[in-house]
């Protein structure tokens, strides 16, 4: 049955329920925890389950002493070897088996492939445990529609051209909110309570990189592209790699708290760094390379899934199932006349096995790419040595979101002035009527100046403490949450993603890095683009596939 | 004297005897009570079960009838008549005090309902039939036989008179009837109080009962704090009628009220229907589309668990199947078990053509693969996000595939005078959607003006295209014209298309409607 019901008598009780409502609110608000801190004691977290989940090291740290592993007792074959199953590596996989090139090995450390793109799935919904979207992509970047067509993210094209994309896979309305001086507000950019004289700020700012995306350099390029590699060369823009984006901001006299917050939020939650750690030209691009164009969506449209980008993971890994091997350790390298002898240990059979590839692509960081190639002269080196921040992310089942005043329940749901980047909503996208308990993903990256002690003190805290950490930082959007956080677990990843620190994307070695060495070993990575987002992988995979199958 | 006097002769203590007129007191108070719990049952009945005349004649017949069984009982209660009469007190309070409370619990249990009723009304009587005889027996060493008949009955009557003008003009209105019922169920108990404190010879069992008493007067307490908690939840303050039904499933909250003209259904707090017009709303969302497919076999009802619509679509016997698939058990159950309901519905959900299907209306759409020459979606208005999305894009395309070639759909899309652009954006958003769309609307006085949008894989679609059903009052060939037509502060306008990741419907309905909340 139907009717919002008469305009007399309904509405009247409409307004009582919301009067009612925000009466409760506002009590609930007068007694949550955070104003009764002083006098009541700590809510117990006792009825939460969970514990803490990712990566495993025990095989990976093996990569430290190469000495104790066994000796190899079989040998296999391959006329390519890629060593890491993140994005990138299956992107390679994929573009090479379309290349008509089959006989490709690619090995995995951990047992799923996906890299950041990790998922889990409990009784309420599937949830990510890092890259959760993509944004609606530039239609120049082909070859990223086609994959997008083949995942049936795009549908076709309409009669002018443009993608026309799978609206369960676009993100439902409404997208963002953000809680600023104890109100949701819808989307992100700070508005609510916010003063005149910011608020010109923020629009100069807006207007700015509005005009930054559609600007060219004098060589026809765009200022700013994804992939980055096909951004403008033209000094204008590249010299705003050699600056923080702090100083910037600094220098163009953007200064109001609230804009510097807005951009602080975006760099840590793109990049895992602060506008003081990652350059001018990094923080600019997040803003000004989005060019997404699409028959039924906005350019600031995302796709997004209940698993994150472990969807386009799934899509990936569906198209080169064969030759996959999760669970083992490359751990030694060494060219041969006709290729690369790699030695790789099985984790689940304790076995070695010797592999003989006519090429090898490391598909890996930084700092596993140096480990394994240790012995090798001409092994290419990153300076400055690609900086990662750690991160925390937590997925908590709820029955329930009880909050103050304002926007409703967002896809990203981000707290002014917080420590986090917000959480994300895993059963946003859903089409049947929310019943019973959801699941929200909560991304805290740990922007230290010092990645390494950051990490350190990451990898040291309890499960306990990091639940506490996160529900006080709930408790402060959602007063009386913790009662009703049924499931917990917490994921630290030691290594979260590249920051581009000034210097990095322009002044580096950064593309010297990336050349292939003798027609054997290939590198490919998002640490090789700077910038560690679903498009760079994908991009850096095709670009190391297609070097490899260049004639020799 | 063949009797024990039960009370001592001559009174030890100096001064007027007190003690008479206290129990005089009694029978005034009594009095009152006895009638309250009648007026409280007859109402109560009339509420819910409906026709007030049947429901009052009958219930004071019965009440009355107890009455006299108690009468007639009081002969076999001997010994300690104080003793039986304090006792009988606490008993008339207790059984009075939980009537109404007890008997708003019970209604969803409707099967026995008029038994326990019944059961309740006759206890009840019964209870209250002894305690007159019983007293006159107590005063009977007192007074002279003529004063004492005459001085109970006096006030007897007059306690009767002032029941029947506090209970209409104060009670109910400002107590309600469940607060009522514990209020006077407590002043029965406080009686056997005041009794227990006052007589002397009391003293042998007077710890004890007093005991009791507490227990009870804390017990009818306790129920009057609560009820007035449950009032309030059950929203009965937000409705203008008599709540006689509330219900908070996992999904929605049910809540019927009644007045003496028309029975309202209403979820969150949103009216639904009233069973005075909802014929014409269900005639107008069946009929348009039916009477032009008599060849039509299958049809998906998608919400609608009131069971109103199927009613409609009945009257068609080419039908060979409906499938109804409502989100909430709670309301298909209502609709299929509760007296009135079911009346008010015809036993639809119950005839045999009719599958009734529990869950969610767009995981079956993508999940079902039946072909149907009748689609009739019968939402909640798109208030939320949520609901938002069973209004889609993505959504209707869902639709199209369960379509049978030359199937229709019709969709209620909210009031076109309110919510125009909501309405035009249903419109376009169908259209957007594949379908070729005769939007139309009708008057419908509980709701207004109100619309609905006939969609189909093409546009053969008209309005005299076969019979009618007979017995119809609203929809004729005429009246379908009548509706097709939209004059200029209902006209269409230009609006845009609802998909999942813009939510525009759910962003006009709010200003739509907002100014009519404010």
């Amino acid at each position: 049955m139907s009717k919002e019901g008469n305009a007399y008598g309904n509405f009247a009780s409409g307004r009582r329920e919301f009067i009612s409502r925000t009466g409760l609110a506002l009590t609930g608000l007068m007694l949550s925890p955070a104003l009764l801190h002083s006098c009541a004691p700590a809510a117990s977290l006792a009825h939460i389950k969970g514990g803490m989940r990712g990566a495993d090291f025990s095989l990976g740290h093996l990569l430290r002493q190469p000495g104790k592993l066994p000796a190899p007792t079989r040998t296999e074959r391959a006329e390519v070897l890629i060593i890491g199953g993140g994005i990138t590596g299956l992107s390679a996989k994929r573009w090479l088996q379309r290349s008509g090139l089959s006989d490709v090995v690619l090995l995995e450390l951990e047992n799923h492939v996906g890299g950041n793109a990790a998922s889990g799935q409990n009784a309420v919904s599937a949830y990510p445990w890092g890259a959760h979207y993509l944004p609606i992509p530039d239609v120049r970047n082909r070859e990223l529609l086609a994959f997008l067509q083949e995942a049936n993210v795009i549908t076709g094209y309409s009669a002018d051209g443009l993608p026309i994309y799978n609206e369960y896979h676009l993100c439902h309305d409404p997208e963002e909110r953000l809680y600023i001086n104890g109100h949701w507000q819808q989307g992100l950019v700070p508005e609510f309570g916010v003063p005149d004289a910011d608020r010109q700020q923020i629009a100069r700012f807006l207007a700015l990189v509005e005009e930054l995306r559609h600007a060219k350099g004098t060589d026809g390029l765009d200022a700013f592209a994804i992939p980055l590699d096909r951004s403008s060369a033209d000094e204008q823009f590249r010299q705003l790699d050699a600056i923080t984006f702090a100083e910037y901001l600094g220098r163009e006299g953007f200064s109001s708290p609230y804009l510097r917050w807005f951009l602080a939020y975006s760099c840590r939650d793109d990049y895992g760094a602060t506008p003081e750690q990652v350059s001018a030209w990094a923080g600019l691009h997040y803003f000004a390379a989005r060019k997404g164009r699409a028959h039924n969506a906005e350019q600031a449209d995302v796709l997004t899934w209940p698993e994150g980008n472990g969807y386009l993971v799934e899509q990936l890994r569906r198209q080169t199932t064969q030759g996959i091997r999760p669970n083992t350790l490359a751990y030694q390298l060494r060219e041969t006349a006709t290729g690369v002898e790699v030695l790789t240990y099985d984790g689940t059979t304790k076995q070695t096995t010797r592999f003989e590839a006519r090429k090898v692509l490391l598909a890996t960081p930084h700092f596993v790419t140096q480990r394994l190639l240790a012995g090798l002269a001409d092994a290419p080196q990153l300076t400055p040595a690609p900086h990662h921040a750690p991160w925390v992310i937590a997925n908590l089942t709820v029955d329930g979101l009880p909050q103050g005043p304002g926007q409703p329940l967002c896809w990203d749901n981000v707290l002014y002035n917080s420590q986090s980047v917000g959480y994300i909503s895993a059963t946003h996208q859903q089409v049947t009527q929310p019943i019973g308990p959801q699941v929200i993903t909560l991304y805290w990256p740990l922007s230290h100046p010092d990645a390494n002690a950051a990490r350190r003190e990451a990898y040291q805290t309890s499960y306990n403490d990091w639940l506490q950490r996160v529900v006080a930082e709930l408790e402060t959007a959602h007063p009386g949450i913790t009662p009703r956080i049924q499931h917990a677990e917490v994921w630290v990843w030691g290594h979260g993603m590249v920051a581009p620190t000034p210097g990095y994307l322009w002044g580096s070695n950064r593309q010297a890095a990336a050349q292939p060495l003798r027609n054997k070993l290939y590198f490919a990575h998002t640490d090789l683009s700077g910038i560690s987002i679903f498009e760079e992988a994908f991009y850096q995979g095709i670009r190391a596939a297609t070097e490899m199958l260049l004639p020799a | 004297m063949a009797n024990q006097p039960v009370l001592p002769a001559p009174p030890r203590r100096a001064g007027p005897d007190h003690l008479p007129a206290l129990l005089l007191g009694s029978v005034f108070v009594i009095a009152t009570c006895g009638l309250i719990y009648e007026l409280i049952a007859g109402t109560l009945a009339s509420y819910l079960l409906g026709d007030s005349v049947t429901q009052f004649s009958t219930i004071i017949g019965a009440y009355l009838f107890s009455m006299g069984i108690g009468s007639w009982l009081s002969r076999f209660l001997d010994g300690q008549l104080l003793k039986w009469f304090i006792r009988l007190e606490i008993m008339v309070g207790l059984v009075g005090g939980i009537s109404a409370p007890l008997l708003f619990v019970l209604f969803e249990y409707v099967s026995s309902f008029r038994l326990i009723l019944y059961t309740l009304v006759g206890l009840t009587g019964i209870l209250v039939g002894l305690e007159i005889p019983l007293l006159m027996r107590i005063l009977e060493n007192r007074f002279e036989f003529k004063d004492l008949v005459s001085r109970v009955f006096t006030f007897d009557y007059i306690g009767a008179l002032l029941a029947s003008l506090i209970f209409p003009l104060v009670l109910v209105p400002q107590l309600g009837l469940v607060r009522t019922s514990l209020f006077f169920g407590a002043l029965n108990v406080a009686v056997a109080a005041v009794l227990l404190l006052r007589f002397e010879e009391t003293r042998s069992f007077r710890r004890s009962f007093l005991g009791v008493v507490a227990a009870s007067l804390l017990f009818l307490g306790a129920g009057f704090v609560y009820a007035e908690r449950i009032q309030v939840y059950t929203e009965t303050l937000a409705f203008q009628d008599q709540v006689i039904y509330s219900k908070s499933t996992p999904y929605q909250r049910i809540v019927l009220t009644k007045n003496s003209r028309e029975l309202r259904l209403f979820l969150n707090g949103n009216l639904q229907f009233s069973s005075s017009d909802e014929y014409r709303y269900h005639e107008a969302l069946v009929h348009p589309a039916m009477q032009a497919l008599p060849r039509a076999r299958r049809v998906l009802v998608l919400g609608g668990g009131d069971g109103l619509a199927v009613r409609e679509l009945l009257r068609y016997p080419q039908l060979q199947q409906i499938h109804l698939v409502d989100l909430d058990p709670g309301m298909t159950e209502l609709f299929r078990r509760n007296e009135m309901l079911v009346a008010l519905n015809q036993r639809a959900l119950l005839h045999p053509k009719v599958q009734v299907i529990n869950g969610d209306a767009y995981q079956w759409v993508r999940q079902d693969t039946t072909r149907y020459d009748l689609l009739v979606v019968d939402f909640p208005d798109p208030s939320n996000y949520s609901i938002g999305k069973l209004y889609s894009t993505s959504f209707y395309q869902e639709l199209h595939k369960l379509l049978a070639p030359g199937g229709l759909m019709v969709v209620q899309s909210t009031s076109p005078y309110v919510a125009r652009r909501s309405f035009w954006c249903i419109t376009h958003t169908l259209q957007a959607s594949g379908f070729h769309t005769i939007p139309y609307h009708l008057y419908v006085p509980s709701f207004g003006e109100w619309g609905y949008v006939l969609a189909g894989r093409n546009g053969h679609w008209r309005p005299d295209a076969g019979p009618l059903p007979k017995g119809l009052r609203y929809v004729t060939p005429q009246s379908i014209r009548q509706m097709l037509v939209f004059p200029p502060d209902m006209a269409e306008l230009p609006t845009d298309i609802n998909q999942l990741n813009n939510q525009a419907l759910v962003r006009y309905f709010e200003e739509d409607w907002g100014p009519y909340t404010h």
